[in-house]
């Protein structure tokens, strides 16, 4: 019976809580905003930054300052380009979220939606969400996570694959139906 | 009946009939008529039952039967209304509401799942009670995965249909927390607590009927949603400057995952 009762008590809570979080108004994206965010996101070009990125983390640089006896400057060093670092990281996010939100509205247009292209998206958002949090708990930690943040823009960059071959699948729809618009009323289908 | 439970029970038919008038009032039963069907529904509801209530030689059994198979009735009702808003919030979008009714298949048919794996019904009359909360939970959550759909997409939804589905859900909420406390507060059965569960059930639905009355003031606006179709001009144009965009950024990352797999 308790068993029972904290189930069924917490999932109803967990509704009311829902119920009010889903009743907020969503942000609302028009099609201008999404041209708008285009060139945003066009003009950010954060993510082609990740090889300089990869040179600030690179120990190299630190060891040299440290062998060289200039482990204050070595650690100030460190210290500042961990900061570069999370700030890139940020910025990668940024882009993320930017692609997705564009993902979301060219559905939300589309007449026909898949379900699998859906929930991979979903599924990369998730991913990319648990991968940020890991590296910049590692960042914050002083550690040098290299291999993650290049999986973070693989990430972005499967992504931006999948978002152009949804977009082009819609391009060529729409002018098929734009091409039988402009035949049918050429031709005049009330013919005597 | 106590006196207590046939103010709220008064309190509820007078909210029931201000819905119903404002429906036909503001013609918007015209635009949402299985939701003013439902209201019809449960205005009948309230008649059946004062009349099974005013023949005194009806058993209690079977008054109980018909009392529960008149709310099967209105839960049905209530399934049809909502799936009529949700149809007219999602109709100028093709798309999600295929994705949304898949969704709302797949969510009921969990929470039912879970619901027979941990539900022990003993009785005839715990039986309906846990019928009855269990849709009340199915209904409820398959409502707030499809809202939670609409809020993904960014999808607007008119005022007065939220406080609609707001209210059901509510109420449905209610139910469940009001039937799954008293059901562990008094082990005795249930006749114990009929009187606060009615009462608190009642006062619910009160509250749902003063949402859907807010909603109801005001006639509702004209959809001026535009429909998701290829032939839209708008669209057209922005389409393939987004295909060019996309198409740029995904050069410029792949160039990047390429320079990146190079070895150094």
């Amino acid at each position: 019976m308790t068993y029972t009762f904290i189930v069924l008590f917490g999932f109803a809570f967990l509704l009311l809580a829902l119920l009010a979080w889903v009743l907020r108004g969503p942000t609302r994206v028009s099609r201008t905003d999404v041209a708008v965010g285009l060139t945003e996101f066009s003009d950010g070009r954060h993510v082609a930054f990740l090889p300089q990125i990869k040179q600030a983390l690179a120990v190299q640089d630190s060891a040299y300052l440290a062998s060289r006896g200039m482990h204050a400057l070595a650690t100030r060093v460190r210290r500042e380009r961990r900061k570069i670092a999370l700030s890139y990281l940020a910025c990668l996010r940024s882009d993320f979220q930017k692609l997705w939100r564009l993902g979301r509205v060219i559905s939300s247009m589309s007449p026909q939606v898949g379900m699998a292209q859906e929930l991979r998206r979903f599924q990369l958002g998730l991913a990319f969400s648990l991968r940020y949090e890991i590296i910049r708990i590692k960042l914050l930690f002083e550690f040098a996570p290299l291999p993650e943040l290049g999986a973070l823009s693989e990430v972005v960059s499967r992504f931006s694959i999948r978002m152009e071959t949804a977009m082009q699948d819609l391009g060529e729809r729409a002018a098929l139906a734009a091409k039988l618009a402009s035949s049918l009323d050429g031709r005049g289908l009330d013919v005597p | 009946m106590p006196l207590s439970v046939q103010s709220v029970w008064a309190c509820s038919i007078l909210g029931q009939l201000i819905a119903l008038t404002l429906l036909l009032l503001r013609r918007n039963a015209s635009k949402i008529p299985f939701f003013t069907t439902y209201i019809v529904l449960n205005l009948c509801q309230a008649g059946f039952m004062l009349v099974l209530a005013l023949i005194p030689t009806l058993s209690p059994d079977i008054f109980a039967r018909l009392s529960w198979l008149s709310e099967a009735i209105t839960l049905l009702a209530q399934a049809v209304a909502t799936a009529e808003i949700l149809g007219l919030t999602l109709r100028p979008y093709p798309g999600i509401w295929g994705l949304a009714w898949r969704a709302l298949v797949a969510v009921s048919t969990l929470v039912v799942l879970i619901l027979v794996w941990v539900s022990h019904a003993r009785g005839t009359e715990q039986l309906w009670f846990q019928l009855n909360r269990g849709y009340h939970l199915t209904f409820a959550t398959a409502v707030i995965a499809c809202l939670a759909l609409v809020r993904y997409y960014s999808i607007r939804v008119p005022s007065a249909f939220k406080m609609i589905l707001a209210g059901f859900c509510l109420n449905s909420c209610v139910e469940v927390l009001v039937n799954t406390l008293i059901q562990v507060l008094f082990h005795k059965g249930y006749e114990v607590y009929q009187t606060a569960w009615l009462i608190v059930n009642m006062l619910s639905f009160v509250a749902t009927l003063t949402i859907w009355i807010v909603a109801l003031w005001k006639p509702f606006p004209v959809d001026d949603r535009q429909i998701a179709s290829p032939s839209d001009s708008t669209y057209l144009r922005l389409s393939p400057e987004i295909n060019e965009r996309l198409r740029e950024i995904n050069e410029k990352l792949l160039r990047l995952w390429k320079m990146e797999a190079r070895p150094e």
